[in-house]
């Protein structure tokens, strides 16, 4: 279980981003973030990746446990890539190409597989045109589904998502979900942030909606339908509205 | 008298004087590269004290005319002190003074530039320290400092015909002297142009070339 309690970040004084945040993120299921844009849904995912550290809470993963603020005498020892993260900007090797970028993370380890799982995975991705491209010859979209199938392939128990379809056709954003979906009970912990709420409904084990750097409500799926709260109910009529 | 008659006929002296302008080259060029690049690693590990002592020498390197540096080092400096130097050891040290700096800020600043984000995936990734520098860090740095630093170094080898100033016998002053002899400037100058040219153009095309071949686009557009 990737547990989050009590999290308070600011990177000003007496502007906080994140106030008093507790979730948790199962290692078999989804768990969809939605919210407004600058409610501190990115900021909330880097502080869970021990990127970013805040100044108080504690994150739990699995029996690892990091209280805030962290002593500066204490070692600090994330557990990368058990614990991994795709970013809104993906962040691939300019210098190495797309298929160089999946393999380097995993190319210390012995396992026979590898080639296979890659295989796997630009067949999953339809990957296979552009594979051997370098990331300035590819398109968002295409650099996208690299970055995600770099994270999966470190075969991760927790798998943090940033708006990874953001610059997908429908087609592409189909199979990556389907994907995603299709990890469900694999042992691993889903954490993705997305203004898909098609996606949410349909695949999602817990929907946590934040407003304003606090959880607003949380809960399953159902709660896109029903929502308990006026603001997750305004917030999902603006989006019913502009779709 | 063609340029290619004078270039036969004063072969040796030409030589020679390529010999010693190879000579300056290969000092300023390996003093410049191997200490400029400590002096900017260290800057940029260190930005607060050696970042800004390189940024400050480098911006008075390029504010100072380098004939300027080297009269001053040639003749006050000297005469202050008390002391004769060889103009060769003056001119090796002006301009390898430069090229210290002038790489040490290129490199400096292309570490502190560096793209944290490409970091930050390698450590998600769960790559170790030394991968991140080896897989990730000196590969791009590289790349991205390689055209910039052949375009420094091309700078330097046109620097040195500054040292025929304060008497070193390089090519440009050994051409001097024979145009004095026979008094052919045109073809004169125009061998030592050609000269130039077939040394400082491969190297310009090759720094495009490396460019062009292996420098990326970082931003994530």
């Amino acid at each position: 279980m990737l547990e989050v309690n009590n999290l308070n970040f600011s990177y000003v004084s007496g502007k906080p981003i994140l106030k008093n945040v507790s979730l948790k993120v199962s290692t078999n299921g989804i768990t969809v973030l939605i919210g407004p844009s600058g409610c501190g849904k990115t900021t909330l995912l880097r502080c869970m990746a021990l990127l970013e550290p805040p100044q108080s809470g504690v994150i739990q993963i699995d029996d690892e446990r990091f209280a805030y603020p962290w002593p500066e005498s204490a070692v600090f020892t994330p557990p990368w890539p058990k614990l991994t993260t795709v970013f809104q900007q993906l962040f691939l090797w300019p210098h190495m190409t797309l298929r160089e970028n999946i393999l380097l993370p995993v190319r210390r380890r012995k396992n026979a597989d590898i080639a296979d799982k890659l295989d796997a995975l630009i067949e999953a991705f339809d990957m296979k045109e552009f594979i051997d491209n370098y990331p300035n010859e590819a398109s968002l979209g295409q650099r996208q589904r690299v970055a995600l199938a770099r994270a999966l392939i470190l075969e991760p128990r927790y798998l943090l998502l940033d708006e990874i379809t953001s610059a997908l056709d429908v087609e592409q954003i189909a199979k990556i979900l389907a994907h995603l979906k299709s990890l469900r009970g694999k042992d691993i912990g889903i954490f993705i942030i997305t203004h898909l709420l098609g996606f949410a409904r349909h695949a999602a084990d817990q929907v946590v909606f934040m407003d304003n750097g606090e959880i607003a409500e949380s809960g399953g799926a159902d709660i896109l339908k029903n929502p308990q709260t006026e603001r997750l109910g305004q917030f999902l009529s603006v989006i019913a509205a502009a779709s | 008298m063609t340029v290619f008659d004078i270039l036969i006929n004063y072969h040796v002296a030409f030589l020679q004087g390529l010999g010693v302008t190879l000579q300056l080259c290969l000092v300023i060029w390996t003093s410049g590269i191997i200490l400029g690049t400590g002096l900017g690693v260290v800057g940029a590990n260190y930005p607060y004290s050696w970042g800004r002592f390189t940024r400050a020498m480098s911006f008075a390197f390029s504010a100072i005319p380098t004939l300027v540096v080297l009269f001053w080092l040639h003749y006050p400096a000297q005469a202050v002190l008390n002391i004769v130097i060889d103009p060769f050891y003056t001119a090796s040290l002006t301009l390898s003074l430069v090229n210290i700096f002038g790489v040490g800020e290129l490199v400096r600043q292309a570490i502190a530039d560096f793209p944290a984000q490409y970091i930050i995936a390698g450590r998600v990734c769960g790559l170790s320290r030394r991968d991140l520098v080896t897989h990730i860090q000196l590969p791009i740095l590289f790349r991205q400092l390689l055209p910039g630093l052949m375009t420094q170094q091309v700078v330097m080898l046109q620097a040195t015909l500054f040292a025929s100033l304060i008497s070193v016998e390089e090519i440009f002053r050994v051409s001097q002297r024979i145009n004095s002899t026979i008094y052919r400037p045109v073809e004169i100058y125009t061998a030592l142009a050609l000269f130039f040219l077939a040394v400082c153009l491969p190297i310009n095309l090759a720094a495009a070339y490396l460019k062009k071949r292996y420098t990326r686009d970082l931003s994530e557009r």
